[in-house]
């Protein structure tokens, strides 16, 4: 692994943003996604974590800066384009539609007019679905639902994956299996992916952290650098602690934990 | 398998509505007076309870998707009314400046001008948004029946007995010379809704997620919502505004063959219109010579299979 050689694949250059009038939420953000990167946005509730990755997904238009996906600025791809380059998940998905985990998958070809060479069976696969094929989403276990849009985004083909707090609301068990499938596709597949999260300990397993508040990057590197009791209190305004287990794992707990 | 049982059963229908009824005909014996009762008749009459309910069902079927409601249907967005009010003005003023055509003429009008307002209602921030969208249909709703009512109430002319069965549908009137209009507007909004069938599945999936996979949300919802606006018009123009088919043929259709609207829509339509014709067909049999509007046969078999439909399984057919 070595984050040098990476190239970027979408910069943010000084970008801007107001929801209201005269209120700017975001000014001048500056980070880039770089070639296989794993990204964690970490961040309290509020801090900008869900914008930046709307901006960055193009959902959100910048109010200022510019976003460029492989050195073109974002916004003068057509949408289909975008869609082979860039995916973006959003964290609310409507989880009770009327369609099949087949006709849902398979709608990650909607931006191509040729099929690209992988198949809906074969993306089913690689999520682990192939047996619910036929199965409708209300059916679903809620690690399965969240498998069906990234076996979406597989077909989709977009080496860019913007993914908003893909593990909240999910039992432990599928918030490993989540993590497990989305780094094993990092790995095959040589797909970035940032994801929003609030979960500390999650983040401490990144190789890249982006700690966000008010908008901004407070702090950009290595769990072991970012992830510090100073920065974590000033990001969450919580007395938090990172601690080593004697095996070497790192772990958060509270200030106030010992009552 | 589905698919090809509702198709032979559409087919089976339109043939029997067109040869069944008070007079009987046999296909293969016809004399003089009942070829011209087929053609001058039954075909135009079959064919405009076709065409109309066909662009119920498809735009029900749109509607639904775009406005992610499954209550929704063509009426929802008080064009029904607004052209139910803009006839009723035409049938109890008397005007008869454009001849036959002058009703069809001012309920299109009507539609038009409803869509459009409805439209603007909806616009905000160089969009279109299906909340709304909705809420502005329904408050226009009222309003125009509100005032139809008021003239109703207030008009003793004996023009009023049409108006009311204008607002049921009236397929009496059906002859040949408004179905070719009838077939520009609705085939243009088939042609229109079919070929953004795709997009439709993408916008049932929110917003965000149908902008991911590459489609421009607010461009797809426009041109959806001018394919219903189209095809919901020239219906209500055709024959009245005729309930239950908007909303109820694509959740049945939903039920059998499933929510993707690359099939939803076709099949809508086609089921659509053969159930306006079987309504019909029922309407016009069952003590003639008196008729009874397809809307209120629609309603009186739709509603009781609606209510079942409810019971039996959640209303989106999963």
């Amino acid at each position: 692994m070595s984050l040098e050689h990476s190239y970027p694949i979408l910069e943010v250059d000084n970008v801007g943003f107001r929801y209201e009038r005269n209120k700017p939420f975001i000014h001048n953000l500056t980070f880039s996604i770089g070639n296989g990167e794993f990204i964690g946005l970490l961040g309290a509730n509020g801090s900008g974590k869900s914008t930046i990755l709307k901006l960055a997904g193009g959902i959100l238009r910048q109010t200022g800066g510019e976003i460029r996906l492989w050195g073109k600025p974002l916004h003068s791809y057509s949408h289909k384009d975008r869609a082979k380059l860039l995916c973006y998940l959003p964290q609310l998905l409507d989880m009770n539609l009327p369609f099949k985990v087949r006709e849902l998958v398979s709608m990650g070809l909607y931006p191509y007019d040729i099929p690209p060479a992988l198949t809906t069976g074969e993306a089913l696969e690689m999520v682990g679905l192939q047996k619910k094929a036929e199965s409708y989403m209300a059916n679903l276990s809620g690690g399965e639902r969240r498998r069906v849009f990234i076996g979406m985004t597989l077909l989709q083909g977009a080496g860019l994956l913007l993914l908003d707090e893909p593990l909240a609301n999910l039992d432990i068990k599928y918030q490993l299996e989540i993590q497990r499938l989305l780094r094993e596709l990092k790995e095959d597949k040589k797909i970035s992916i940032v994801m929003a999260l609030h979960d500390i300990n999650i983040a401490l397993q990144f190789e890249k952290v982006m700690l966000i508040k008010d908008g901004g990057i407070l702090a950009t590197g290595s769990p072991e650098t970012v992830l510090t009791n100073t920065l974590l209190k000033e990001a969450f305004d919580a007395d938090i602690r990172i601690r080593k287990h004697e095996t070497g794992e790192t772990y958060m707990s509270y200030e106030n934990d010992r009552y | 398998m589905k698919l090809s049982f509702l198709m032979a059963i559409s087919f089976l229908i339109f043939l029997t509505a067109l040869f069944a009824g008070p007079n009987m005909i046999d296909p293969f014996h016809m004399n003089e007076v009942e070829k011209e009762i087929l053609l001058s008749i039954r075909l135009p009459r079959v064919l405009v309870a076709a065409l109309m309910g066909a662009a119920l069902g498809a735009s029900g079927a749109v509607l639904q998707g775009i406005l992610k409601n499954p209550l929704a249907d063509p009426y929802i967005l008080g064009i029904s009314s607004g052209s139910a009010l803009a006839a009723a003005f035409g049938l109890l003023s008397g005007y008869y400046l454009f001849g036959k055509f002058s009703i069809p003429l001012s309920a299109f009008a009507g539609a038009a001008v409803v869509s459009i307002l409805v439209g603007a209602f909806g616009w905000k921030r160089g969009r279109l948004l299906p909340e709304r969208l909705l809420l502005a249909g329904v408050g226009l709703s009222f309003l125009f029946y509100a005032v139809l009512m008021l003239l109703i109430s207030i008009s003793s002319y004996e023009g009023i007995r049409r108006a009311v069965l204008w607002i049921f549908g009236d397929l009496s009137i059906a002859d040949w010379s408004l179905i070719p209009y009838g077939v520009v507007f609705i085939a243009a909004g088939l042609y229109i809704s079919i070929s953004r069938a795709k997009a439709l599945n993408a916008l049932m999936l929110g917003d965000e997620l149908a902008h991911s996979i590459g489609f421009s949300v607010h461009r797809e919802r426009l041109l959806l919502f001018i394919s219903v606006a189209l095809m919901t018009s020239a219906s209500v123009s055709l024959g009245g505004t005729i309930g239950f088919i908007g909303l109820l043929i694509p959740h049945i259709i939903r039920f059998m063959i499933g929510a993707d609207n690359k099939l939803l829509i076709p099949v809508s339509a086609v089921c659509g219109g053969a159930f306006l014709c079987l309504a019909d067909l029922i309407g016009r049999s069952v003590m003639p010579p008196m008729e009874i509007p397809s809307g209120i046969i629609t309603a009186i078999i739709g509603s009781p299979y609606f209510l079942y439909l409810l019971r039996k399984r959640d209303v989106l057919g999963t």
